[in-house]
């Protein structure tokens, strides 16, 4: 509680410097946007009984009176099982503030923030995500000018090896016209793929190994940027400051030519100095016209483990793929798309002798969208899948109606049949679910929607119950900014995902 | 029928109502030609365009003379009691003196302004402008008369103060204006006499808030400044149009290298704030630009379009040009929009990336890492913390993965999965699960390293972790 105290104490510290800043800035904009879900779900919980109360079931099998598939290990005065669980709910409520300040009377000079609170109104912290309640995502002030731009606060490096946070200073110097730039950065580290340090405890939940302290990261890259291709070299190390031990050390080299306006090829590969092995690697060459887009790539994939866990000596193996993809648009109104990939693993020089593993799959997934005048999309898809520990295929659906430019109502429908891996049977899932959106002026939009979901088990015996699932959702979108050029929401904003994508 | 009847004489008496009114009307002036046997000379009535400080007008006594109910019908009249608003330059005072020397019959004295060059004197109008043009040796028509023309009979708009914003509105255009080119090229030209004048001819019509209308830079022009503020200006509507330049369909993407050389040019239509609409992430592309702000115009309200190269399927693809190029995505697009999708918010349904219903196929896409699930989702804070809250975690050792709720003989099976598929483990499992039998100080003591291990470089990173297992009798040291 008193941690919460504080970070909320220093948050509103924050927002009170800024308010000030607001007021005099030039420019502003800010995006206020507030979404709650509502969730109920039903999960597993564990349950046993003694052995002697064990029964033969018909197929064979140990089972329970009450006719549930039971694990009895050797030795054991027990054998255990799962039941259902109880319905769990989750309410999940964030509220997300995007800031950005310039014109401060110093010509460059701007200041970016993107903070969030979040609960779970429903208290029983079901709902990932949502502690702590207070979460700074970026706070950081930049002063730029031709030659060079630098930075400090708590900010987000996006580059090939990864979105890193950081809490520290960054400067990047561009070389006069000649489109080379250097860039440099220190800091204290945030988790991978979060705005929470690397101690908070909510990265915590299965109490497993956990740094005491913030690494140090620190990294450099050198770049060039010209007309035509534009090529970039990072290099990055984390260091434990209480051992001073690495944590990671990793460099990466990114590429991106562009011949003419409608060929490309982007390639790039990241190499781990600590594990002697290259992490991630991809090049894949592309087409594009307005009415044809073709793609074909060949990638590498190896997932990236730091070294305070002891994951990356169970000497994860990458799989190669290689994969292409084609998008055309015969009609104005007309879409079709259709993509594939197949995968191997490498050699894991492990012995499976009591079951046949694969270590090779593919995936494939086609699909149209077609639009009739404004108001009407439709959108169909087929997705089917099948690898080692993995395979599914289903359909997928969508229609988008816009009665008026300021309405759009959404219905979506989807059926899927996956074997569930390494386990006892087969589930299917169908889910249906309605969105709506309303904007009413330039700089309000609001959204409702919910989703049913009906997930069936197939085996034998008296878990298979259903995980059904229903969700409810509700989102306010506010956006303020300065009259300059206050007239409408960034048109550039994500649109839905196509159905049938990945 | 009978309706028929009615229609008939209903439509005379409509006719003749109207035509009266139009014809009273018509009488609203009075008729100089109607009365022109009674009146010899214009000054016997019109003394004041003679005489300095003599009336203009006739009182209504004059005109009460003859129409007092008896010989002709009463007339309601007054002389109006102050000028006609106008703008011209001009005095019947200073005007007269010249004329007489010229003609001694004020008939003809009047008429050389106020008949048409042919028509006879008493066929009186409101000044006739050719007059006026030939009279000043003007050779062309009153709209197309040169620059230096317009301030001999015109003072500026400012200085016209009588003129109502009604009146301002009803200014005609010149021909000049429906020049192609005359809003981008043309008008500025024009506008510029010397280093810091502005023509005569803008300033009859125009101020400087019209010009701020558009104009970002107008404090930095000169012939802008020249012109006083008149908010009278405002009547006359602009707005920004984008020039033919700007319709190049390479425009987009090729802006930056003309901007870089000439922003000069862009800061005429462009503020700080219009680049920043698109280019919000970079902010020193548009230091060039003046902020907006008052005495300048609002500026061009920039629309993003999308670059050809974000083609159909862009939303799959753009991981790769995004990591080689971040700032190039910078230019146009906010942070804020990355982080929608690569910082999920535990309350949206739907993260952005993923199409709807993604809950239902996650399980096969995270297995295989379909895409890097890491980039975008903390595996202890996302993954880890729902399958816990859903039974499917381990917490209760191995036994209490609920994942492999039925599948005991997985546990003598796993290596292969593990290694392919190692992030999917830690999903759900902690690593004291695996220390149970992949420890080298108890359990089983089963050798977790396999390929690609690299035991001395490890050690040198980071010795801590080996220490996990081995404890302080680390194999090479």
């Amino acid at each position: 509680v008193n941690g919460l105290v504080q970070r909320g104490a220093w948050l509103s510290i924050a927002l009170l410097g800024l308010g000030p800043g607001l007021a005099e800035a030039q420019g502003y904009r800010l995006r206020l946007d507030s979404r709650v879900q509502r969730v109920t779900y039903r999960g597993l919980t564990m349950d046993s009984i003694p052995v002697g109360d064990v029964v033969t079931g018909p197929t064979g099998g140990p089972r329970t009176p009450d006719n549930f598939a039971v694990r009895c290990p050797p030795g054991s005065t027990h054998c255990f099982f799962f039941r259902a669980g109880p319905e769990l709910t989750g309410g999940p409520l964030v509220t997300t503030a995007d800031l950005t300040l310039w014109g401060l009377g110093i010509s460059g000079l701007s200041v970016r923030m993107n903070g969030r609170l979040g609960l779970d109104l429903d208290g029983d912290e079901t709902w990932p995500g949502t502690e702590p309640s207070a979460q700074l995502v970026e706070a950081y002030a930049e002063y730029a000018q031709r030659q060079f731009t630098i930075r400090g606060g708590r900010q987000l490096l996006v580059h090939r090896l990864g979105i890193t946070g950081f809490d520290g200073g960054r400067g990047i110097v561009r070389l006069g016209r000649s489109g080379v730039e250097v860039d440099g950065y220190v800091g204290l580290g945030l988790g991978r793929a979060t705005a929470l340090t690397p101690t908070s405890p909510a990265l915590d939940p299965l109490d497993e190994f956990q740094p005491q302290s913030r690494q140090i990261l620190a990294g450099s890259a050198l770049g060039y940027r010209g007309r035509r291709w534009e090529a970039r070299v990072d290099y990055q190390r984390e260091v434990d400051r209480d051992s001073r031990n690495f944590v990671s050390e990793r460099a990466a080299l990114s590429l991106n030519v562009r011949p003419t306006a409608r060929w490309s090829l982007a390639a790039g590969a990241d190499y781990d100095l600590a594990n002697t092995w290259f992490g991630n690697a991809d090049a894949v060459l592309r087409y594009t016209s307005p009415w044809l887009t073709v793609t074909g790539g060949l990638r590498q994939y190896r997932p990236h483990f730091d070294l305070w866990t002891i994951w990356g000596v169970f000497s994860p193996v990458p799989y190669s793929s290689a994969e292409g993809a084609v998008f055309v648009r015969p009609l104005r109104s007309l879409e079709l798309r259709a993509r594939g990939e197949r995968y191997s693993y490498s050699d894991t020089e492990t012995q499976t002798p009591l079951v046949d593993v694969d270590d090779d799959g593919w995936r494939l997934g086609f699909g149209a969208s077609y639009s009739l005048g404004r108001a009407w999309r439709f959108d169909a898809g087929y997705r089917e899948e099948y690898g080692p520990g993995a395979s599914s295929h289903g359909f997928d659906a969508l229609i988008s109606w816009l009665p008026t430019t300021v309405l759009s109502l959404t219905a979506y429908g989807s059926t899927l049949d996956r074997p569930l891996e390494f386990r006892f049977n087969d589930a299917s899932v169908d889910v249906v679910g309605v969105d709506a959106e309303w904007s009413p002026t330039n700089q309000l939009r609001l959204a409702v929607g919910g989703e049913r979901y009906w997930e069936s088990r197939d085996r034998p015996d008296a878990a298979a119950f259903d995980w059904n699932q229903t969700r409810l959702h509700a989102r306010v979108t506010l956006l303020l900014r300065s009259e300059a050029d206050g007239f409408r929401l960034p048109p550039a904003l994500r649109t839905r995902p196509r159905a049938g994508s990945r | 029928v009978r309706r028929r009847s009615w229609f008939g004489p209903l439509l005379v008496i409509g006719v003749l109502a109207t035509g009266t009114a139009v014809a009273w009307v018509a009488q609203d002036r009075f008729d100089h030609w109607e009365h022109r046997e009674l009146f010899p000379s214009c000054a016997g009535c019109h003394a004041g365009a003679e005489e300095a400080g003599a009336p203009l007008y006739p009182q209504t006594a004059n005109c009460a003379d003859c129409h007092d109910g008896s010989i002709e019908d009463r007339v309601e009249w007054a002389p109006p009691t102050a000028p006609r608003a106008s703008n011209l330059k001009f005095t019947h005072s200073t005007h007269a003196e010249e004329i007489l020397r010229a003609t001694p019959d004020s008939a003809l004295r009047c008429s050389a302004c106020h008949s048409e060059s042919d028509g006879d004197p008493m066929q009186v109008r409101v000044a006739v402008v050719r007059n006026c043009l030939d009279c000043h040796r003007i050779r062309a028509e009153h709209l197309e008369a040169p620059d230096s023309a317009c301030i001999v009979c015109h003072v500026t708009l400012v200085q016209a103060v009588r003129l109502s914003r009604t009146d301002v509105s009803r200014f005609p255009a010149p021909p000049s204006h429906r020049a192609p080119d005359f809003w981008e090229r043309g008008h500025g030209e024009q506008a510029r006499v010397g280093s810091r004048g502005v023509a005569g001819s803008c300033a009859t019509c125009h101020a400087r808030d019209f010009c701020t209308e558009c104009h970002v830079n107008a404090p930095e022009v000169a012939a802008i400044q020249a012109l006083q503020p008149d908010p009278r200006s405002l009547v006359h509507r602009t707005e920004l149009r984008a020039p033919a330049s700007h319709a190049d369909p390479g425009f987009l993407l090729g802006h930056g290298q003309p901007a870089r050389k000439n922003a000069v040019e862009c800061a005429t239509c462009h503020t700080q704030e219009s680049c920043l609409g698109c280019h919000e992430a970079s902010p020193t592309v548009a230091l060039a630009m003046h902020t907006a702000g008052p005495g300048r115009g609002p500026g061009a309200r920039v629309e993003r379009k999308r670059p050809e190269s974000h083609g159909l399927d862009f939303t799959d693809t753009h991981a790769e040009p995004a990591s080689a190029r971040p700032q190039s995505c910078g230019a146009c697009h906010a942070r804020a929009q990355c982080l929608d999708c690569h910082r999920p918010n535990a309350a949206d349904p739907s993260p952005g990336y993923h199409p709807a219903g993604f809950l239902t196929t996650h399980p096969a896409a995270a297995y295989t890492r379909d895409q890097s699930c890491a980039d975008c989702h903390n595996q202890s804070q996302f993954c880890a913390d729902c399958h816990v809250s859903a039974g499917l975690g381990s917490t209760d050792g191995l036994r209490g993965a609920g994942y492999h709720d039925a599948k005991a003989e997985f546990l003598l099976n796993h290596g292969q999965a593990a290694r392919q598929n190692l992030e999917s483990c830690v999903s759900c499992h902690s690593e004291r699960d695996c220390l149970s039998c992949h420890s080298a100080q108890g359990g089983r003591r089963f050798n977790p390293h396999g390929p690609g291990f690299d035991p001395e470089t490890l050690r040198r990173k980071n010795p801590s972790m080996c220490t996990a297992c081995h404890g302080t009798a680390i194999p090479g040291e």
